[in-house]
């Protein structure tokens, strides 16, 4: 076993990782304030890489500013969407909005196949490649990840520093609460799921920087599973912990891959991300408020 | 247990539906493919009403069960191939082996994600479920990601006019006693200490406990039963299949189907998955003539407008309406 190439692969993890990390911010966040889980995330990730890739393929604009209008589209469809449907499940039994949620995600699914067809796409935007331990980093894949931990930064600054960010953390904590002293409940609601989509989406767009190409209406399935491993990873509902949650399922994902492939498995990516799932289970039943635990 | 009459006059009802699904399929082979679909239907919805219907425990990983069940079925046929038994013998060691694969696993992980409730047990059972499929891809488990193909083991053991009786009707009937099986069980359940234990803990379950209710024993008891029924389905759709690959067989859209044919028909009512099923298999199929490449899209909005409009399913909605009383407990 060398060594480079486990640190080479350890780096590429944590970049991976801190697009995961702003990818699954939404889903904690909308877990965290109504206890509804969204089954369709993977979707609006798909859409945020679709934004990415018809912007830079038809306008010629650059994934920075995608990131904007990614973010902007996800918080008028996430309040939209509040409104029309997830207004309805406040209270009601899981199953009606794990299977509204998932009726969402096929939805989205099927317009982007009937719009755009379900050919894989990618873009090329090259900036250049790092030479690193012998190999080589490319420059698009390591802004992404910076642009992630900048991301992540601006939305715990918005949780802590600002009065919509308290209440949102308020209602957190005790939606009750929080309306006797006088919150708009239902207004927080609406921001956190409007603020989720922009975050999910966004990190569609990261994601393309990390990987351009392979972008087909159905991509978002895989990392709606990972999703869930990782929030549970920095526990449910907690934002920031998704984020941390994200660089260690990163590491974990690219590191075992990398050693399951030296052992000479043939298919290292399953089984690492068996090990994931595994995880899972074992830190749903250990620790389900999750490894950051305030 | 004491019956009223009108619970036996339930169950009458539903073999008289099996009973008429399979005058159908013996008489009009025309409607074999959608007779097909509403016989798995049915049979997956009763099966899954077990668990989810009794408990109002989302099991968003159902499917692992229909999965290891088909590799169950598989197993056999590809055993008794290689080791030239009777052909027979696959037949029989099939759904034993896929029903015993299924209910070992149920009882292991009932027994430890049963503790967690609502989404959390939602999130674990998606775990577990991806978790088995990625373990049988990377390990290298029964084919891995090649698959377990059994078409050749089955044209060897039953020539080729077998082959296709096995894979048809042979397969069909299977899933119909299944289907009837499963009926019967719910039945029972529904009219024993287990069933009103169930009906105590899916109200509040907090409360059941208090009042002395093993809630714990019979969650577990009600996820291995259902997954039992899901492994024998499991074992019969193999058989039609032929080829068992895992992303195909740990495939989510079955267990978001089995929910809205649960839902859809009225949670834990014994004619629910009949209804469930009917509709649902109406739908799909007639969508799928009519629009093709739409289907999928509609099929989402369908799912939407059942979680908003019919959060009690059908069945609640009608029996809401019904004054008669003989006619409520009809569709209890």
């Amino acid at each position: 076993m060398d060594l480079e190439p486990l640190l080479f692969n350890i780096t590429a993890g944590l970049i991976l990782g801190s697009i995961y990390g702003i990818s699954t911010i939404g889903l904690s966040l909308i877990f965290g304030v109504m206890r509804i889980v969204n089954v369709g995330h993977g979707s609006f990730i798909m859409l945020g890489a679709y934004i990415a890739y018809w912007l830079f393929t038809l306008y010629g604009l650059v994934p920075l500013v995608s990131l904007a209008v990614a973010f902007t589209l996800g918080l008028a469809l996430g309040m939209a969407i509040f409104y029309i449907m997830v207004r309805r499940f406040l209270g009601a039994p899981e199953i009606s909005s794990l299977m509204a949620m998932f009726g969402l995600g096929v939805m989205l699914e099927e317009i982007a196949k009937q719009f755009w067809g379900i050919d894989y796409r990618g873009y090329s935007w090259y900036l250049g490649a790092i030479p690193y331990l012998g190999l080589r980093l490319q420059v698009t894949s390591i802004l992404g990840a910076v642009l992630g931990l900048i991301a992540a930064i601006a939305i715990f600054l918005f949780l802590f520093k600002t009065g919509v960010g308290t209440s949102i953390r308020a209602v957190v904590q005790d939606p009750v609460g929080a309306y006797i002293c006088g919150i708009d409940v239902h207004r927080i609601y609406s921001t956190s799921v409007g603020i989720g989509l922009g975050m999910t989406m966004l990190g569609g767009v990261l994601l393309t920087l990390y990987n351009p190409t392979g972008i087909n209406p159905y991509m978002g399935q895989p990392y709606t599973l990972k999703a869930f491993v990782i929030a549970v990873l920095g526990g449910l509902g907690s934002p920031l912990g998704a984020y941390i949650g994200g660089l260690i399922f990163g590491l974990v994902e690219s590191g075992v891959t990398y050693i399951f492939s030296q052992m000479g498995s043939p298919s290292p990516g399953s089984l690492a991300l068996f090990l994931g799932f595994m995880l899972l289970i074992i830190l749903l039943l250990a620790k389900p408020e999750g490894l950051m635990r305030r | 247990m004491r019956f009223q009459r009108i619970h036996v006059l339930q169950v009458i009802v539903s073999l008289i539906f099996y009973i008429f699904l399979w005058i159908i399929r013996e008489t009009f082979p025309q409607y074999g493919q959608f007779v097909t679909l509403l016989i798995f239907y049915t049979a997956l919805g009763q099966a899954f009403n077990i668990f989810l219907g009794m408990t109002g425990y989302v099991d968003f990983g159902y499917v692992a069960f229909l999965a290891l069940g088909m590799y169950g079925g598989g197993l056999a046929v590809k055993i008794a191939a290689e080791a030239g038994l009777q052909p027979v013998l696959a037949l029989v060691l099939g759904p034993l082996l896929a029903s015993l694969m299924a209910a070992a696993v149920a009882s292991a992980v009932g027994g430890v994600a049963l503790r967690l409730r609502g989404a959390y047990f939602a999130i674990a059972t998606i775990g577990v479920n991806e978790g088995l499929r990625y373990l049988i891809e990377g390990a290298k488990i029964w084919g891995g990601s090649e698959g377990l193909i059994i078409a050749r083991d089955l044209r060897s053991l039953f020539g080729d006019e077998g082959f296709s009786y096995v894979t048809t009707i042979y397969a069909d009937t299977f899933l119909i006693f299944t289907a009837v099986a499963a009926a019967i069980t719910t039945w029972l359940i529904k009219n024993s200490r287990i069933g009103y234990g169930l009906a105590a803990l899916r109200e509040d379950e907090t409360a059941a406990r208090v009042m002395g209710v093993n809630t714990t024993a019979y969650k577990i008891i009600a996820f291995t039963i259902s997954a039992l029924f899901g492994g024998l389905i499991g074992s019969a759709w193999g058989l039609k299949i032929v080829a068992i690959y895992p992303p195909e067989a740990f495939n989510i859209t079955y267990t978001v189907e089995a929910i809205i044919i649960v839902v859809l028909g009225g949670m834990g009512t014994l004619l629910g998955p009949i209804i469930g099923g009917s509709i649902y298999t109406l739908a799909k199929y007639y969508l799928g003539v009519l629009i093709p490449g739409f289907q999928l899209l509609v099929f989402s909005a369908i799912l939407i407008i059942v979680a908003v409009a019919f959060p009690y399913g059908l069945l609640g909605h009608i029996r809401g309406y019904i004054r008669n009383y003989a006619l409520r407990e009809l569709l209890r």
